[in-house]
């Protein structure tokens, strides 16, 4: 790995009143990694961005960014750092254009707002007013302005909240040729395919600690079994699933078929379904599903709380 | 002129915020509570005023005063109080949707926010001062046999008390649903302080004094008194001074930026 991590956080606690919202969490992220932060509602996964970001204060903990105290230095931290908040919405009669070349105005060295629309697909409502646009829209332009400024890091919570499938999947494109381009991303999600596909390292956050911090596969993998994502030529129905050896679930999303189960899942699937003359394509096999991996992860969390109340 | 500042590379932010001014100016041509408020009702008021005045030429009662002399000093301080209790419509709402939250991520303090919403809304304010005594005189013949500086200074008094005031709301009132009949019933109650409806030279203690050491009362009559009796009266000017201060400190001290 390259010489000193982009952020470290370190022992970071935050109350609000009674509540402890973040409890002792550590992790540092490395320099040009995608970076996700997942965990049910409430878990501490906004209030944790937040404290990086500097818009919240610590209890106690150290948090460095490029080696600089949100805090202390926020003026320098927000000159590289692009935020974007989970609910922020824009004047309602500001026009697209306008907010980015606004928010480009506000940093020395930003980047080109019209090739930014451009690339983010919004160019042609460069003139169309905030309240006008649609939910996809509006996210899109919430990215622009975190990127504007050319950061260095930047911090996107609930990216895709709200969006169609395939306006998730343009902007995860997006995300991806971020990192390409060599920005340092932290992504709060509570979305698993999400996180699956984009993150390269995640901390799985609960009750304010963190359960797990590794790559989306490790995760997934201690959740045990293996799982086999993958597109059928032709309808496929449940029965002719259920009846191929070491299939336990069988889930649908947009035009995926995802198999959950033990052996060699995928080799049995294919031949199966050959057998009754199903191609498949688009195959995606792995040890382990990250949905199972905080499902587990976090009910084991469930019980041990009510270990607590009972005793 | 910062739209070429913004090339790809060699740009550099200026020191005052010019884009941020230029797109508040926009927003507030889009949104225009301050400018139809504090502009356009004023205006009607004069006209109003102006052919009651043509139609009843010459004194009301002894004064030596014509209707549309009378009323200008009146019309200006609700131009003013109404542009100032306008400033939550757009920063209550700014701060409700979250977008001050979202500026103070950026290097911009959102104090210049503020900062260039209140420039926009003295530029309006100084635009109402010129349009009423300006339309008064030269189309309704208003005799203003003001001594500037006293003058001068009732208005400014009378600009700063009202945009702390403002701001007071800004400050207190927690979102855009509360803003609308809380500004609504304050509103009401400066423009009763300032005479709209009942002169308080014509109603007996005690109104007369609470509406002469009201806000918008005591604003009235140092403009009132500066434009046709010689000067304001130093306790009316002192009032309004001692308004500012105390506005200004609640509306600092109780300022929210989320």
């Amino acid at each position: 790995m390259s010489a000193a991590p982009a952020v470290t956080v370190e022992h970071l606690v935050k109350k609000y009143g009674r509540l402890v919202a973040v409890d002792d969490v550590s992790f540092s992220i490395h320099e040009g990694e995608i970076f996700g932060i997942i965990g049910p509602n409430g878990a501490g996964k906004t209030t944790t961005v937040e404290c990086i970001s500097g818009l919240r204060t610590p209890d106690s903990g150290s948090i460095s960014v490029y080696g600089l105290s949100p805090r202390k230095d926020r003026n320098k931290i927000r000159e590289f750092v692009g935020v974007q908040l989970q609910e922020a919405a824009l004047p309602p009669r500001l026009k697209v254009g306008e907010a980015v070349r606004l928010f480009a105005s506000f940093y020395s060295n930003p980047l080109d707002p019209d090739e930014l629309l451009e690339s983010l697909g919004i160019k042609q409502f460069d003139h169309s007013s905030f309240k006008s646009r649609s939910g996809g829209q509006k996210q899109r332009l919430s990215i622009a302005l975190a990127l504007v400024g050319n950061p260095k890091l930047a911090i996107l919570d609930e990216l895709t909240t709200g969006l169609d499938p395939e306006a998730r999947r343009e902007i995860w494109g997006l995300i991806e040729r971020m990192r390409d381009r060599g920005v340092t991303v932290i992504l709060v999600t509570h979305f698993m395919d999400e996180a699956e596909r984009l993150c390269d390292r995640l901390a799985l956050i609960d009750h304010g600690t963190v359960v797990a911090l590794d790559t989306p596969e490790a995760i997934a993998a201690k959740a045990g079994g293996s799982r086999v994502r993958f597109v059928p030529s032709q309808p496929v129905d449940e029965q002719t699933l259920r009846a191929i050896p070491g299939v336990k679930e069988i889930e649908r999303k947009e035009k995926y078929v995802t198999v959950t189960g033990t052996g060699d899942l995928s080799g049995t699937l294919i031949n199966a379904l050959a057998a009754v003359g199903v191609r498949v394509s688009d195959v995606e096999a792995r040890t382990g599903n990250l949905e199972d991996a905080f499902i587990k992860l976090t009910r084991d969390d469930v019980s041990r709380d009510e270990k607590e109340v009972q005793t | 002129m910062t739209d070429s500042q913004l090339g790809k590379s060699t740009s550099h932010r200026s020191a005052f915020p010019f884009e941020l001014l230029k797109v508040q100016s926009k927003l507030a041509l889009r949104e225009p509570y301050a400018l139809l408020g504090g502009l356009a009702l004023p205006v009607a008021l004069l006209a109003l005023f102006g052919f009651i005045g043509k139609a009843n030429p010459g004194n009301v009662g002894d004064s030596g005063l014509t209707v549309i002399d009378l009323w200008t000093p009146t019309l200006l301080v609700i131009s003013l109080l109404i542009i100032s209790v306008s400033l939550p419509n757009t920063l209550v709402r700014d701060r409700e949707i979250g977008w001050l939250r979202r500026v103070s991520t950026t290097p911009l303090h959102p104090s210049r926010l503020l900062a260039a919403q209140l420039i926009i809304d003295l530029v309006l304010a100084a635009a109402a001062v010129v349009i009423i005594i300006g339309g008064g005189a030269l189309v309704f013949g208003a005799s203003l046999h003001m001594q500037i500086l006293p003058f001068g200074l009732s208005l400014v008094l009378t600009i700063a008390e009202m945009f702390a005031l403002g701001m007071v709301l800004v400050a207190l009132v927690p979102t855009q649903a509360v803003a609308q009949p809380v500004t609504g019933v304050i509103t009401f109650a400066l423009m009763f302080g300032s005479g709209l409806w009942v002169n308080p030279a014509q109603v007996g203690d005690p109104l007369r004094t609470i509406m002469y050491y009201s806000p918008s009362g005591a604003a009235a009559k140092a403009v009132v008194d500066s434009a046709f009796n010689g000067g304001p009266s130093y306790a009316g000017l002192l009032t309004m001074a001692v308004y500012t201060v105390i506005f200004g400190f609640i509306a600092i001290r109780y300022f929210r930026w989320e």
